[in-house]
């Protein structure tokens, strides 16, 4: 249990300076800012209580906020998410038993599992994220599509992630 | 009663979510008034430093060009001491300090993060309050804006870059002096948009784009940018223009923050014209 709990502490740390140290100083161009940072929010254990989830969410988010001088922006994008986090997995369930202690992931749960359960959280994150951050609707397709490349570029990171975390075995 | 905390007790999940996404909401909507802000005081401390251990080692690769720039400038200030002047009469040749007061005093500070590909980009600097910086002070490099002060901590500060939603630089033609407005839409960090500009002016492709002096913040003739592309609305009053930013966004390594001497005279001013017209 504490192995879990510090193990969670450590990936919270090294992802936000990631984020902050990496992936906020690369310039792709202005319409993809990938943030890596959530797959925190991916990896938490199945049986972590929901207001745990909230709670940790909500630091992480503002953590992230005092880096970049958006306070509440983050937080507010991370909170939605691990509040649809529990919905999304009974939604896409297949029924079997989730195993005490382990985090969603490819290779426990499966390549489509996975996929859905990534894709639509990030998606999610990301609107909220880019929408309050614009908070206008007249440039509504331009950030349409900040919200979908962003999108396609955290998806490729976390699923490198998981390739590099659990290689193969064969 | 008791009915009312069953019902808090197993919908407790609904109310934290509420409540958590009440609290970022009212944080980021209200973080305008960043003095008052004691959260930032704190949080700038630690994220400062983080931020300044990562900045020691990046600035080694922006040394050569930084270089280049430092010896432009040395060129620019040796061109103006007084013994680059030819003195044509040694009777009438005087300087009075009295005639020039000093209006404004720059400060050097250093880059120590940057950003240019969010939608509102904010640049944070190695000097605070202890240095003398203060709220909604100009930000530029040589004679480029750059932004201007909206958030500072004890030996840090924010700076809202010219790139972001609520930035907004009154500027005119350098060629006829009319106003315009500048502001930046996204996308692409080297260009921004020109609004309301007159009908009757006439715009041409490559048309110097300067400070206009009107705020507070940006004296007058700091260089903004360059007219890019243009359109003339044929229904619309004002026509459109984009410009070509003259300061290079990616690559800020040291700028200087502008502390206006006069400011409380100019404030002073303005309040007092303010009250006499209620």
């Amino acid at each position: 249990m504490t192995i879990i709990f510090l193990k969670n502490i450590g990936r919270f740390i090294f992802l936000i300076l990631f984020q902050v140290l990496i992936l906020n100083n690369i310039q792709f161009s202005g319409y993809i800012n990938p943030y890596f940072y959530i797959y925190f929010i991916l990896l938490l254990p199945f049986e972590t209580p929901r207001w745990l989830l909230l709670l940790s969410a909500f630091l992480l988010g503002i953590s992230l906020d005092a880096f970049t001088n958006t306070y509440g922006l983050n937080a507010s994008a991370c909170v939605l998410m691990a509040f649809v986090r529990p919905f999304v997995i009974s939604a896409i369930s297949t029924g079997t038993e989730f195993m005490i202690g382990h985090s969603p992931s490819l290779k426990n749960q499966g390549m489509k599992w996975f996929a859905y359960y990534s894709i639509l959280l990030v998606l999610i994150h990301h609107f909220a994220l880019f929408y309050l951050e614009i908070f206008r609707f007249n440039e509504f397709f331009q950030t349409l599509l900040r919200v979908l490349l962003s999108s396609v570029f955290t998806l490729l990171l976390i699923f490198l992630a998981e390739y590099l975390s659990y290689p193969t075995e064969k | 009663m008791r009915y009312l905390l069953y019902f808090l007790r197993k919908q407790y999940i609904y109310f934290l979510f509420l409540a958590l996404e009440a609290i970022s909401l009212l944080i980021l909507f209200n973080s305008n008034d960043y003095q008052s802000n004691a959260m930032t005081r704190v949080s700038n401390g630690v994220t400062g430093s983080v931020l300044n251990i990562s900045n020691n080692i990046s600035e080694y690769f922006s040394l050569r060009r930084v270089n280049s720039i430092l010896a432009e400038d040395n060129a620019k200030l040796h061109s103006n001491r007084s013994e680059a002047f030819y003195k044509a009469d040694t009777e009438s040749f005087y300087h009075n300090d009295t005639l020039y007061k000093l209006e404004y005093r720059y400060i050097s500070a250093k880059v120590i993060n940057n950003s240019t590909n969010k939608r509102n980009n904010f640049i944070m600097l190695n000097k605070g309050y202890r240095q003398g910086i203060e709220n909604h002070m100009g930000v530029i490099m040589g004679d480029r804006i750059v932004g201007q002060v909206v958030s500072v901590s004890d030996h840090f500060c924010w700076v809202m870059s010219l790139l972001n939603k609520d930035s907004r630089i009154s500027g005119k033609f350098k060629k006829n002096d009319q106003l315009v407005n500048i502001e930046w839409s996204g996308g692409n960090y080297q260009v921004g948009e020109v609004k309301e500009i007159p009908k009757h002016v006439v715009i041409h492709k490559g048309d110097t784009i300067i400070t206009s002096g009107n705020s507070d913040i940006f004296p007058e003739g700091l260089l903004i940018g360059t007219i890019d592309q243009y359109t003339v609305a044929e229904e619309e009053n004002f026509n459109y223009a984009t410009i070509r930013f003259a300061t290079d966004f990616n690559s800020l390594s040291f700028v200087e923050v502008l502390i206006d001497m006069m400011r409380k005279e100019k404030e002073n001013l303005k309040n007092s014209f303010k009250s006499s017209e209620k």
